[in-house]
């Protein structure tokens, strides 16, 4: 194991992985700060450029992409109280009120350190927890991948969005579309065109559904820019201010690491559940939300830590947690890798580069955020109807570059539409494109188990794996009806209140 | 608001997999005359999944519809109505859909620049904020071309170069 780690570290300290990584940061820092534009934009329109670059050098890219824009979100938080992403929606809290007294390169400076304390703690429970799950899952057969994915698709559905209907409506379409194309017995399903046949590309929809409806919300809805940001103001973080938030920062890291490991729940919740746990054993518990460091500490510590951590059920299981480790897995199936169990067997020199990498990365993340937090604080200024209308055309640019294919494009434009018409009729996109992700495997799992059993269905019930994750499934859809009903009767007996 | 659009997600939902389901799974999915072992058909799996969508489409509508009630006290809104307050969004939201046909037609005919340079110039339009025109008309026109020479350098895409400007252009070879 030493030796391959040892291999995986030449490999990894090379000067074209260190630039993807460098580029990674500061591009996803940069976006990141921008409001409006997410991690998953970050990773989506990053994703054409790896189709050119080695699988490694690809992955490392889009990870530190997906780690500089969670870093970058708390850039607009704090100093312009709009969150660059929805995972730092809970350093508005402490972060703006800081920025308001004139401290907000201090809480800048907390948010960072913070948030590569998280990183370098998720990215060792990587190391240390994938490949335990990913052996485990070798015992695994296809009905058993196939109640996993059930159940995985379950989870992201009922959290991404306010109602578990509209996630699995989501989730349903996304399967739907998946099937599009040739299937594993060489039937054409939905070949409405001759393009279609070979089906819908994944990096077409991915950014189609993530990219554009930003775009299409900003032309239909037309809001004002309003993007003043505070001064940096008070910069230094002191080793009594550290101390203060040390407690803060190693909980968040873990609630960021066990959070994140779930699939579906993601650096959001983590952040809004390390804050809260922050404030309820805090001795200044009650001045958060004042301007207090531990909460930036604590939210940040989070949202960081979950970073890692959701590569775990990709890498172990082929099992992406969130949108972001979505796209990462149309990335490691671009370049003819498959996340799962079997990857620790074939390529396990690519898994070992990968982790160094990952580690790397919070160092480059550190540097990137000390050298030029100053900088990225005019970059959250960019004004959105110039930045929006550029981005359409890069994407596609880069679609078409993919395959040169004007198909590509049309698909890119559609599925803009589409989510935007998602966005509007309040259905999540999350679950739509982790299902369209899924879908093919999830697909071939169900047909190889029934054609095992000779279309017995009673195969899926077999082995105490498929039943743990059937009886999850249950349980979980079970908990969220009964959430649902009580936010209903709470809501139905405030109107009867208020009537 | 909401429970109107609950209401509409969940018919929308309905409408659309009932449409796949008793539509185009029929004409679209054909089922092979002969299938290797016990394979289930190819239309089992779209099939199982447009049931289960149009389940939770009308259990959408369902539960929408306690909601409209309670809400119906206070202010609900005909589709009509919804649509005659919200005219210029959906005017502008058309635009966006026309600008994008238009775009994916006129691509492989007066080429892949044009097309883009054409396309950025109509989204700045679009967004209605015109405070900053200077970098607008920098932009549009500086923008895709550097993106073309990036991707022709580096990835050696070729580029449409639209049917429209190849017959001009052997039209003029030609004449000379």
């Amino acid at each position: 194991m030493w030796n391959e780690l040892l291999y995986a570290f030449e490999a990894v300290a090379t000067l074209p992985n260190f630039i993807a990584m460098a580029a990674g940061i500061w591009g996803g820092v940069i976006i990141g700060a921008i409001p409006g534009m997410t991690g998953t934009m970050a990773v989506t329109l990053a994703l054409p450029f790896t189709f050119y670059l080695p699988p490694v050098t690809s992955i490392l890219l889009l990870v530190a992409l997906y780690k500089g824009s969670t870093y970058g979100g708390s850039i607009s938080a704090i100093l312009i109280k709009t969150p660059g992403t929805a995972s730092a929606a809970c350093t508005v809290l402490d972060g703006y009120p800081l920025a308001q007294q004139g401290k907000g390169g201090k809480a800048l400076n907390m948010a960072l350190v913070s948030s590569c304390i998280g990183d370098f703690i998720s990215n060792i429970s990587l190391f240390f927890l994938a490949m335990p799950l990913a052996m485990f899952a070798l015992r695994v057969g296809p009905p058993e991948y196939f109640m996993l994915m059930a159940f995985s698709l379950t989870i992201v559905a009922s959290i991404s969005g306010r109602s578990l209907v509209l996630g699995i409506i989501s989730a349903c379409l996304g399967l739907l579309l998946a099937t599009v194309g040739e299937d594993i017995y060489g039937s054409f399903r939905f070949a409405v065109t001759e393009d279609m046949k070979s089906g819908l590309g994944v990096v077409p929809v991915l950014i189609g559904l993530f990219a554009l409806p930003e775009l299409i919300k900003m032309i239909v809805f037309r809001p004002e820019d309003n993007n003043a940001a505070m001064k940096l103001g008070d910069n230094r973080l002191t080793m009594a201010e550290f101390r203060g938030s040390v407690k803060s920062i190693l909980r968040g890291s873990v609630i960021g690491v066990i959070l994140g490991a779930i699939p579906g729940i993601g650096p959001s919740t983590a952040a809004f559940f390390s804050y809260s746990e922050a404030r309820r054993t805090s001795k200044n518990g009650d001045k958060f939300g004042e301007g207090e460091l531990e909460g930036v500490a604590a939210s940040e510590s989070a949202n960081n830590g979950c970073c890692g951590a959701t590569m775990i059920p990709l890498l172990a299981l082929g099992v992406p947690g969130d949108v972001i480790t979505g796209v990462m897995l149309g990335a490691f199936m671009i370049h003819g890798l498959t996340p799962g169990p079997l990857l620790f067997q074939n390529n396990i020199g690519e898994v070992y580069s990968l982790f160094i990498g990952i580690l790397f990365s919070s160092v480059f993340l550190f540097v990137a955020g000390k050298l030029t937090a100053g900088a990225f604080a005019k970059i959250s200024r960019i004004p959105q109807t110039l930045l929006l209308p550029c981005i359409l055309v890069l994407c596609v640019f880069g679609i078409y570059s993919i395959g040169a294919s004007p198909f590509d494009v049309s698909v890119l434009l559609v599925m803009g539409i589409v989510g935007f018409v998602m966005m509007i009729l309040n259905i999540p996109a999350a679950p739509f494109l982790i299902a369209f992700i899924l879908g093919p495997m999830f697909e071939d799992n169900m047909r190889r188990s029934l054609a095992i059993s000779r279309g017995d269905l009673g195969v899926f019930f077999h082995s105490w794996i498929s039943w743990a994750f059937f009886a999850l499934t249950v349980l979980f859809i079970a908990l969220t009806i009964r959430r649902e009903w009580q936010k209903w009767r709470e809501k139905s007996r405030n109107t009867a209140q208020s009537a | 608001m909401t429970p109107n659009r609950d209401f509409y997600t969940g018919l929308i939902a309905t409408a659309f997999f009932a449409f796949v389901l008793f539509v185009l799974i029929p004409i679209y999915v054909k089922v092979p005359s002969f299938i290797p072992g016990f394979a289930p058909p190819p239309d089992m799996w779209p099939r199982v999944i447009t049931v289960v969508g149009l389940v939770m489409g009308i259990l959408a509508i369902l539960f929408a519809i306690p909601k409209m009630r309670a809400a119906a006290n206070d202010r609900v809104m005909s589709i009509g109505a919804t649509m005659h307050r919200n005219r210029k969004l959906i005017v502008r939201f058309a635009g966006v859909l026309l600008g994008f046909a238009t775009f994916t037609y006129a691509m492989p005919e007066i080429g892949f620049v044009p097309a883009t340079i054409l396309l950025l110039a109509y989204l700045f339009l679009m967004t209605g904020n015109y405070s900053r025109k200077i970098w607008m008309i920098g932009l549009t026109i500086v923008f895709p071309i550097l993106l073309y020479l990036v991707f022709t350098e580096v990835t050696h895409t070729p580029f449409p170069e639209g049917h429209l400007f190849s017959a001009l252009a052997a039209d003029f070879v030609t004449l000379i």
